[in-house]
């Protein structure tokens, strides 16, 4: 691979995208969109009719929305979607689509096929992560190669710390689900923490375990305790990107609170969007010291 | 010769709710059988007895699967069975109606077979629920399918 101002350039949308695509119809209900979210498993879904151009997007923020308006959940998600969807060529550069990304404050893009005007595939995030661990996990420096000749201890490594977010949106036990529906949409953090009465972080709730709450019928006005998922999936801030994102990967998760040691109260977040942020491996090696962490 | 659905379908399956925990799909598909046979699809129906979806082992499966398993052909030490002990921790918060596939292809009772084995072979499904007025009224297998084409050949 050709070396370039980071560990992405050179490489193109077609390299991390994700291939299947969802495609929904306008006509479909709230209910359908969040079984299908949950079912494969995907942050947002694409809408529009087979074999035309995409008409819009909806995100789990856009369900979330839906449900503190009080739309039902037959409501058609035509009434709920963004419109247009934002696309990227397969042949767009990696860090074209990211800046992009970055630029319109949106967490996926989708790859439109010029010619035919079918989208062929899906970038968000994580799939760039997943495509930066690959490097990782090849690499002759990568933390997890033991045994190999290369003195991996030597190189220096990205710390949680380094590129966590350094603020964490939070609750008490007690406050209602609506009020946690009004503090996420508000913010950009996808799941809040939730303390008990000595502040100590007992759950968190995630717009997914919030739209999977709107489809249950649950009451806007239960308390967070009552839905949050336990335990808090967490890491230390001295711990490598690396290992964090291996957790991020193996246990299906999104994002890992952030502690300075045990029992320590929690000093930030690390998301895959986080860690794509970053548009290298985990450690200084990868990219000839020409390295360009984007602050968000 | 049977020409139709009605005709090769087995009248006794079994039905969810879409709010039934997933646990109990999970106890028919490991401990049940229907007339010998190992169930691998159960259809879902609400209060009137319409059909809303059907959950398969698949489904279940799907739900098992981690999200970014692309990535996983570059780790070696997987504990799959820490994966499938939070993955059981997770599944207690979701209802059979949440992982079900909602979009079911049915047929009728009069529907002819050749037409029942067109779509079972274009649509990759090995079972089709007989649907009337909204209803399911049999389930048709490609086993079933099967066994009576190819009798007399």
């Amino acid at each position: 691979m050709k070396m370039g101002k980071d560990t992405l350039t050179g490489l193109k949308v077609n390299h991390a995208m994700r291939k299947q695509v969802i495609l929904l119809g306008p006509d479909d209900s709230i209910d359908c969109c969040i079984q299908y979210l949950i079912k494969y498993k995907v942050n947002a879904l694409l809408i529009g009719n087979d074999g035309e151009k995409p008409l819009g997007v909806v995100s789990k923020s856009d369900i979330m929305g839906a449900w503190y308006a009080g739309l039902p959940l037959s409501t058609p998600i035509e009434m709920i979607m963004n419109s247009p969807p934002l696309f990227c060529g397969p042949d767009d550069t990696l860090d074209s689509a990211l800046d992009t990304m970055k630029g319109n404050n949106i967490y996926r893009l989708y790859a439109l096929e010029k010619d035919s005007n079918s989208v062929v595939g899906a970038l968000a995030y994580p799939d760039i992560v997943g495509l930066l661990y690959h490097y990782c996990s090849q690499c002759d420096q990568g933390i997890f190669n033991k045994g190999k000749e290369t003195p991996y201890d030597r190189v220096k490594r990205y710390k949680v710390h380094e590129i966590m977010t350094k603020q964490v949106e939070s609750c008490q036990e007690e406050t209602s689900l609506e009020s946690v529906v009004e503090i996420l949409s508000g913010s950009k953090f996808g799941a809040i923490l939730v303390s008990d009465d000595q502040n100590f972080p007992i759950g968190v709730i995630s717009k997914t375990d919030i739209t999977l709450c709107y489809r249950h019928g649950q009451d806007l006005s239960v308390p967070a305790k009552s839905v949050m998922s336990t335990p808090v999936a967490s890491c230390f801030e001295q711990d490598p990107v690396e290992s964090a994102i291996k957790t991020m990967i193996l246990k299906d998760l999104h994002r890992l609170f952030v502690i300075p040691g045990e029992n320590q109260s929690v000093s930030g977040v690390l998301s895959l969007t986080d860690a794509a942020r970053l548009r290298s491996g985990s450690c200084h090696a990868c990219i000839s010291s020409r390295i360009r962490v984007d602050k968000s | 010769m049977k020409t139709t659905a009605k005709d090769v379908m087995k009248t006794n399956f079994k039905t969810l709710s879409p709010d039934s925990p997933i646990s109990e799909a999970l106890d028919i598909f490991k401990t049940s059988t229907v007339d010998g046979k190992t169930i691998f699809g159960i259809v879902v129906t609400d209060k009137d007895g319409t059909i809303t979806g059907m959950i398969s082992m698949y489904d279940i499966l799907l739900f098992l699967l981690p999200k970014h398993v692309k990535i996983w052909g570059n780790i070696s030490d997987i504990e799959i069975e820490g994966i499938m002990d939070r993955t059981a921790g997770k599944l207690k918060n979701f209802l059979v109606g949440d992982i079900m596939t909602p979009k079911v292809i049915s047929v009728a009772p009069d529907t002819h077979l050749m037409m029942i084995l067109d779509i079972m072979i274009k649509k990759h499904v090995r079972r089709l629920p007989v649907v009337l007025a909204g209803k399911p009224v049999g389930m048709v297998y490609i086993s079933d399918l099967f066994n009576h084409l190819l009798e007399k050949v």
